[in-house]
């Protein structure tokens, strides 16, 4: 009967072994097909994504009037046009020389990573050419990647500007922070639709003030039904009590010369903040979820400043890592070679015992690398490491344990004795390393989380497993 | 030093020579970094067609024989090569594309192909992430060590820990700078290492001296 017990708990770990080490195969339309989770990798096994950021150096053509000040919108006039108005062409460089210096380099490194950062990129690599300027940035390739991609070379300059004038009124240097909110759309009837995304911006002190004021000098005139009538033009106009006509201004917001809104204020603002609204009513939660995409990326440039040098991506492609599956083999048959004579060792020392041991020692190894593929740890350099280092701390309890028992005679009350003894002393010693583990898990940094997570779950199943499947296999052996 | 025995003072002794050797290496030589952190060249060559890296790492190492070579596939379908080095001549470009050419029944030009510069990667940026982590733990550790082991003296405990802890570590730093090693991907799991092997050892000893205290 004991032998039966033994054997079944052996064909179980065999079993599992099979699957952890084999997988299990379906058939799925003509193909077999590995139906276990298979291991996700970091950047550092994986591969990475290379965007090489390189200082722009072309011009842009500007066309300026007879007194010097840039005219927009020329798109549709002819040369003959343009020279009647008195304009001329003026071919301005992207990046002026008194941009393209160290400081400003070095500066426009640190707001990178500050974007990265705050876009919940976990794992990265900026090196910088302090000389030329350039960047060369190394990210996780996943579905957010391009977006992470696009921000990058976003230089984020923020204004608010007389959408006439074209007078800056405020810009980045006023902003305290930005975010992504959602709110409730009074507007809507339909459920999706109820979520309203905004770009929510809160000014410094000095921001407030400048935004109160042109709030009040912005102030939208209450509409009437001639006003109705002329909605579609830029400026209203109105008659006030002295019988002088009032004009309607508004402010263009623009985010890197690209206008985002041109508006006026239904009310002084005196919070400091400013709500823009991305979009919401009538949409689809996909179009929402966009809308917050684009809302936070806007966010994440606003909140981290602008660039203070305009790059642009001269590369961007992925590169595998230099860690082929080859030599990633090659490590993890070194390291089963390592198990194997460790375990072999371990048969010699404690005979029947050390057999039993191994049996289950084989099975702790078959299911963690199971546990660690459901478990959704990400393995890295770091990450193998770990299990390297879950496979000794798993063998240094498995020994402690077998040399307590060889002490006395194998009986029930002796192997509880001993398992409890042992699980006391190892567990005591490692209460450090658990520390370390538990900590790592929550930083959001890929080589160190993988680690975390990979030692937190062997360290877990070393105290479940062991108290389980070894302690049966002792007591089993201790009935005898 | 009075209680030390002489096994101890000697090995405090080789300790703080490899500390100092350390510091000299460091302040006159710097560390070794990994290829993959220095500023290097890059060639990178669309060979249309999937590829062994072997076959292109034989061709580097025949016309760049003693150089540390990184060759990577680039694009998801890995039909372009990536081929980095500390430096690359315009001559060894013009080798490898006629070797590649040769290899691969292809017609790069080697005018057409251009060699970039990449930057390297400051150590401060490698290390940078790693230290609050290691803070917070040992931080956590040393609360946990002096309620422990309160009995054998909190200061004592937490100085030893603390004493032994960055000895360890200046230890292992200072051996990667003496011995070369390159700052590379195993460098922070050899110190996570280090660092683990510090407090399971002082545990063990915290251990048996309060053990002992009991028995006492």
């Amino acid at each position: 009967m004991k032998k039966v017990k033994i054997l079944t708990i052996t064909l179980a770990i065999i079993l599992i072994t099979a699957i952890a080490f084999g997988g299990i195969y379906v058939q799925k339309q003509n193909r077999m097909e590995n139906v276990v989770e298979d291991y996700k990798y970091a950047m550092d096994l994986e591969g990475t994504r290379t965007v090489r950021l390189e200082v722009d150096t072309g011009t842009t053509t500007v066309v300026k009037d007879s007194e010097g000040k840039e005219v927009k919108d020329t798109e549709n006039l002819t040369e003959e046009q343009m020279t009647e108005k008195g304009y001329t062409k003026e071919e301005v460089p992207n990046n002026s020389e008194d941009v393209k210096n160290e400081e400003n380099y070095k500066k426009a490194k640190e707001i990178l990573e500050k974007r990265l950062q705050k876009m919940g990129v976990n794992n990265y690599t900026i090196k910088l050419d302090t000389q030329a300027g350039d960047i060369v940035v190394e990210i996780p390739e996943d579905d957010s990647t391009d977006t992470v991609v696009s921000q990058l070379v976003t230089v984020g300059k923020f204004t608010i500007q007389d959408s006439e004038t074209g007078e800056v009124l405020m810009d980045n240097n006023d902003i305290k922070l930005a975010s992504a909110i959602s709110g409730a759309d009074n507007t809507s009837t339909s459920a999706v639709a109820k979520t309203r995304i905004y770009l929510n911006i809160e000014f410094t002190k000095d921001g407030a003030k400048k935004l109160e004021d042109i709030s009040n000098r912005y102030l939208k005139i209450e509409e009437t039904k001639e006003d109705t009538e002329n909605a579609e033009n830029t400026e209203t106009t109105e008659t006030d009590e002295n019988g002088e006509e009032k004009t309607e201004k508004k402010v263009t917001i623009k985010i890197d010369d690209t206008e985002i809104m041109t508006t006026n204020f239904e009310e002084p603002m005196r919070t400091g903040k400013m709500q823009l609204s991305m979009g919401g009513a009538s949409s689809d939660q996909k179009t929402l979820q966009g809308y917050a995409a684009q809302a936070s990326s806007i966010a994440v440039v606003l909140d981290t400043g602008n660039l203070p040098v305009k790059y642009q991506a001269t590369e961007n492609s992925y590169v595998l890592s230099d860690v082929t599956n080859q030599e990633l083999s090659i490590v993890v048959y070194a390291l089963l070679a390592v198990v194997v004579v460790a375990l072999i060792v371990l048969i010699v020392r404690y005979k029947k015992l050390g057999a039993l041991a191994t049996i289950s020692y084989i099975g702790l190894i078959s299911v963690f690398l199971i546990l660690i593929r459901y478990a959704n740890v990400v393995i890295s350099i770091e990450g193998i490491f770990a299990i390297a280092i879950v496979l000794v701390l798993n063998y240094i309890f498995v020994n402690k344990l077998l040399s307590k028992l060889k002490e006395e005679k194998l009986t029930k009350t002796t192997a509880n004795k001993g398992i409890a003894e042992t699980y006391k002393e190892f567990f005591i010693r490692i209460i450090p390393v658990c520390i370390l583990a538990i900590v790592f898990c929550f930083i959001n940094w890929s080589p160190i989380s993988s680690f975390g997570m990979v030692m937190f779950w062997g360290i877990t199943l070393i105290a479940i497993y062991n108290a389980i499947i070894t302690n049966i296999l002792l007591k089993i052996e201790a009935d005898k | 030093m009075k209680n030390l025995t002489k096994k101890q003072k000697i090995i405090m002794s080789i300790v703080a020579i490899i500390i100092i050797a350390g510091i000299a290496v460091v302040a006159f030589m710097g560390f070794n970094f990994d290829l993959r952190f220095q500023t290097a060249q890059k060639l990178e060559l669309y060979l249309g067609e999937d590829f062994k890296i072997a076959d292109i790492q034989n061709i580097t190492k025949e016309i760049m024989p003693n150089e540390q070579v990184i060759v990577q596939k680039v694009e998801v379908y890995g039909d372009s090569v990536s081929i980095i080095a500390k430096e690359i001549t315009e001559e060894q470009k013009q080798k490898i594309i006629e070797k590649v050419n040769e290899k691969y029944e292809l017609e790069l030009k080697a005018e057409e192909t251009e060699i970039v510069t990449v930057p390297n990667t400051k150590g401060r940026d490698l290390i940078n992430p790693y230290i609050w982590p290691f803070a917070i733990a040992t931080g956590i550790t040393l609360v946990y060590m002096a309620i422990r082991y309160r009995k054998l003296n909190i200061v004592n405990v937490i100085l030893k820990t603390m004493l032994t802890l960055v000895i360890a570590e200046a230890t292992l730093i200072s051996l990667i700078a003496i011995t070369r090693i390159p700052i590379g991907r195993l460098t922070i799991p050899m110190v996570i290492t280090v660092y683990m092997l510090t407090f399971v050892g002082l545990t063990t000893k915290f251990e048996k001296e309060l053990e002992a205290q009991k028995e006492e």
